[in-house]
């Protein structure tokens, strides 16, 4: 027995020396403890299970507060931690319902909440209620210089009900609802494109609603679904400015006012139609879908205020119209068993998105018109796709596949900018992108329980859309899993090398992931899980650039090399075991460590511009996360828990001159209760 | 003449499946699930609990399709041999593709599961009970064998990793879950060229995951930024996790913005190359380097081709 084990540790040399796997949760809510009785509690037909989780989160922080609210955001106060219950009939035929199903989590004013419930009747309805909560806080320093900062609340519903749901006919209605509201800072430009960019104060107010209404019908080995949407988006936000923002020392500039609404109001309707049948030796599969979405809006914006020339300025922006984009997309799969060994699949897509705008913008400087053009902007995307596989078992222990994947895109696009009155003369153009890919792969298992799985990819485009984009690349995937009754061994490589170059520049960008992993399942109560993953990314991109100042001069064109460099190591590890009868304690650790080029600070270079380049080369950074929590059962429905997590965020040096290291101490207390 | 043949092969009676499911010996019989709970007490203690129990409750199912018998086939040779895994269908010496067969014979009828034999997973032998535990579920809703971000993290531990970074999505908080962007069980091709679907479950039926949530970015807008469009949000972000800032794939925005914008090439949907930067903007002065300061609509806009407002 000792045998496979061994050999699955040659297999996986990274596990010989990783500290060891499971993934590290936030230290609250209690996770692996419970109160719940697996017999539950008996009420009439019902049995009920449940159990809750009340306590006090804390959070203390030194460093950056804005990047620790961006990553971590935990904060102080009393949480309905978790929760979970189940109702269930117990004889299948309960009244109104046969189940009830509730768990929820952060309740209370956590960053991170949620709310899942099911209640359903067997035979008769089914229906399921997502609710979710996230704070979201980012500073977007080194992005933005901190001058685009949001600070809002996304709330996201969903609602589904199924009638009949274990009936051949059965009616679907849904309902979704994501709102976005909350402060946020925003920036602008204004009087000149060369002028200084002031900070504006922006209330964010989206919403988006969707209605959903389906049906399914399940004839023999026929299924045919049919769903028609209805979704309606709306924002509201608006931008101001609270008080004068001067510019910047060496520009008269000032904004002393600032107004502007943009109300847009989307609504989309889409069908998706499938239809699926199986016999003996085939399966196929047929989707159509079609989304008409469409899109008003108005936007007037007025500011008042100096240029970067010391003349007063007072601008006024009117922009109206409307976007259209119409999807409609089919596809078709087609399995077939022509023996009991292979399979062959074919699937055959087509895609049309048309996006189609047009605005009538306006501009008055100091009540002037200064300016009114119509435009017009069109872009559309044709692409069809086209995949064969054939899949061959050899044995039982051993299957492979190959296949074959075609792709043909073809872009068009349209544009026009015109005086009111004056003939259309859109400049329009039109390309095709050709990828032809090859994969293959192959399942084996070597011994029992150990699992090996390879697979490459090779592709090739004609035309790549963007510098970046998938060019001429190869993708090798290979996974391994040992897997015992209360161990696991895992182990994976992937590697993804895209080069798309050409004359002038090249882009080549070259990403190896290393994983390994490891789960043990001791005994009862005692359990280690580890793991291990590398992650290393190096690209080279051809950039080219001005410097030099419209006004002092001189101006140059740069073209120069831009290089990135990668190399996360991540590791994890976490140990639940029993420290008495009625105390168990969790030990958790997690580090993320990018030791970029290897660098740990930044070296003077000759030239302004290579120094800017150098600089941005790499971003080494720890960010590591230790854990402890202790459990205590008080009584067979009773726990105290009591836990403690540090977050530790230390860049090497700062990007673009913003260092955002931080350390927060965070922790709770809490009851675990069933009643 | 091809259509009616093919009308004819849809129309004709549905057989049972023979995808290496095996065939119970002609003598056995169904016994009905009363006769399992004798000796398997402890799993039909609970099973009442069990979204299969729903089989059992309505009483009107055909025995092949109801409680025990309805997976593990009919129980008549094992009651007779007084148990024994050689006398029944046990998942446990079933092949992966076995298994496949078994569940879909009434799983098969789920929308979500219309790709399952095309899926990435299928292809790799990650099958149903890879996932799922019929007995011992985590989760009492799809009867998950771990919770969902632990079950998919024991393969892909290097997406792990990326939700461990800085810059992430809210998994290991509890708040986003890899099904609102992947559908394990396959999906359909995803709009966009490159390698595989990864199992992507498009937002609105055919658009990127990513305008579930983020549904501010979806438009339609007069001016799209064609590269979102094109080749996806992914041009621009790491969807995981990021040691950069808003999940980007660069920690400064410029490097990002330059890559494609250095006016080379045939690139771009004029192909004449993306066009580059003009001459006014000093890459040396720090206002030229954030370049979402002054191109605020980066992801579209309504009123600016340079999506300056």
């Amino acid at each position: 027995m000792r045998r496979p084990a061994i050999l699955a540790l040659f297999l996986f040399p990274a596990l010989a020396w990783a500290p060891s796997m499971r993934a590290q949760d936030t230290v609250a809510p209690t996770t692996g403890e419970t109160t719940l009785s697996a017999r539950g509690e008996n009420t009439g037909n019902y049995n009920v299970v449940q159990q809750w989780e009340f306590g006090y989160r804390f959070a203390s922080v030194g460093g950056d507060d804005g990047k620790y609210r961006s990553d971590v955001n935990y904060g102080d106060g009393i949480r309905l931690l978790s929760s979970y219950l189940t109702v269930n009939s117990r004889d299948g035929h309960g009244n109104w319902f046969d189940e009830i199903t509730l768990s929820t989590q952060g309740l209370g004013n956590d960053p991170y909440e949620s709310a899942n419930f099911r209640i359903q009747k067997n035979r008769w309805y089914r229906y399921d209620l997502l609710w979710r909560s996230n704070n979201y806080f980012n500073p977007g320093l080194t992005v933005a210089d901190g001058e685009h900062l949001e600070n809002t609340t996304y709330r996201l519903q969903d609602h589904d009900l199924t009638l009949f749901p274990q009936s051949w006919f059965r009616v679907r209605a849904g309902y979704s609802r994501t709102t976005q509201d909350g402060p946020a800072l925003t920036t602008e430009q204004e009087f000149d494109p060369q002028g200084d960019v002031f900070p504006i104060f922006r209330d964010t107010r989206e919403q988006y609603n969707e209605y959903r209404l389906a049906a399914d019908i399940v004839l023999k080995s026929f299924r045919l679904s049919v769903l028609h949407r209805w979704e309606y988006f709306k924002d509201d936000t608006t931008d101001n400015l609270t008080a004068t923002e001067l510019g910047s020392p060496i520009d008269p500039s000032l904004l002393s006012g600032f107004s502007r609404a943009q109300p847009y109001r989307g609504r989309t309707q889409g069908w998706l139609v499938n239809l699926y049948a199986e016999r003996q030796w085939i399966a196929a599969n047929g989707r159509f879908t079609y989304a008409g979405g469409r899109g008003d809006f108005i936007q007037n914006e007025s500011a008042v205020g100096v240029d970067r020339f010391g003349n007063p300025q007072n601008v006024q922006f009117l922009v109206t119209g409307n976007g259209d984009r119409p999807v409609i997309s089919g596809d078709l799969n087609v399995t077939l068993f022509p023996a009991s060994r292979l399979s062959v699949t074919n699937n055959t897509s087509v895609s049309n998105t048309r996006m189609i705008g047009s605005n009538s913008y306006e501009e008055f400087n100091n009540t002037t018109f200064t300016a009114q053009t119509l435009n017009f902007q069109f872009l559309g995307l044709l692409l069809i796709t086209n995949s064969t596989d054939v899949r061959y078992r050899f044995s039982k222990k051993l299957d492979a596949f190959a296949g074959f994947r075609y792709s043909d895109r073809r872009i068009r696009s349209t544009e026009d900018e015109a005086a009111p009155a004056s003939p259309f003369q859109g400049l329009s153009a039109e390309q095709s992108n050709r990828l032809d890919a090859g994969v293959a792969g192959v399942s084996w298992l070597p011994i029992q329980d150990l699992r090996v799985h390879l697979e490459t990819e090779i592709g090739r485009n004609d035309h790549p859309f963007a510098p970046i984009s998938d060019g001429n690349y190869n993708i090798i995937r290979t996974r391994t899993q040992y897997r015992k009754k209360n161990y696991t061994l895992g182990g994976g490589y992937v590697e993804n090398y895209n080069n798309n170059s050409i004359a002038i520049t090249a882009f080549s960008s070259h990403s190896r992931t290393y994983t390994g992993n490891a789960s043990w399942n001791i005994k009862s109560g005692l359990s280690l899980d580890t793991s291990y993953s590398k992650l290393h990314l190096d690209t080279i991109g051809g950039v080219a650039f001005f410097t030099g100042s419209p006004i002092g001069g001189p101006i140059s064109l740069i073209n120069q090399e831009s290089l990135y460099i990668s190399n996360i190591h991540a590791g994890n590890l976490s140990l639940h075991f029993p420290v008495t009868a009625h105390a168990d304690l969790y030990l958790g650790y997690n580090i993320t460590k990018d030791t970029g080029d290897g660098r740990s600070s930044l070296a003077a270079q000759t030239t302004p511009v290579g120094q800017l380049l150098y600089n941005v080369q790499t971003f080494p950074l720890t960010y590591q996360s230790p854990m402890l929590r202790l459990s205590v059962k008080l009584t067979s429905k009773l726990r105290y828990n009591l836990g403690y997590q540090y977050y530790g965020y230390h860049e090497e040096f700062g990007l673009l001159s913003v260092n955002q290291s931080y350390r927060a101490h965070t922790g709770y207390t809490s009851l675990l209760w069933s009643f | 003449m091809k259509w009616t043949a093919l009308l004819f092969i849809f129309l004709l009676p549905a057989g049972e499946r023979l995808q290496g499911q095996p065939a119970p010996k002609p003598a056995n019989r169904y016994v009905g699930s009363e006769a399992c709970k004798t000796c398997h007490a402890d799993v039909w203690l609970n099973f009442y609990r069990n979204p299969h129990y729903k089989s059992i409750a309505s009483g009107k199912a055909a025995p092949a399709e109801t409680g025990c018998e309805g997976c593990h086939g009919p129980g008549g040779d094992h009651v007779a041999a007084r148990g024994g895994k050689a006398t029944i269908r046990t998942f446990s010496t079933f092949t992966s593709q076995q298994t496949l067969e078994a569940c879909l014979g009434c799983h098969s009828k789920d929308l979500s599961k219309a790709n399952i034999r095309r899926s990435p997973h299928t292809e790799a032998d990650v099958v149903c009970t890879n996932c799922h535990s019929i007995h011992k579920a985590a989760t009492p809703k799809f009867l998950l064998a771990k919770v969902q971000k632990d079950l998919c993290y024991t393969c892909h531990a290097g997406e792990r990793a990326q939700f461990e970074m800085p810059s992430k999505h809210r998994v290991n908080e509890g708040v986003v879950q890899c099904t609102d962007c992947h559908n394990p069980h396959g999906s359909y091709a995803a709009n966009r060229m490159g390698s595989g679907s990864a199992m992507l479950q498009p937002a609105f039926d055919n658009e990127e995951p990513c305008l579930k949530c983020h549904v501010d970015k979806r438009g339609p807008f007069v001016y799209e930024h064609p590269s979102v469009r094109v080749e996806g949000c992914q041009a621009c972000h790491v969807p995981h996790g990021s040691m950069n800032a808003k999940l980007l794939r660069r920690p400064v925005v410029f490097t990002m913005c330059l890559e494609c914008h250095n006016g080379v090439g045939t690139f771009g949907r004029e192909n004449l190359g993306v066009f580059r930067t003009p001459a006014t903007h000093n890459l040396l002065d720090p206002k030229y380097q954030h370049c979402t300061l002054c191109h605020v609509r980066i992801h579209g806009s309504n009123s600016d081709p340079t999506f300056l407002r």
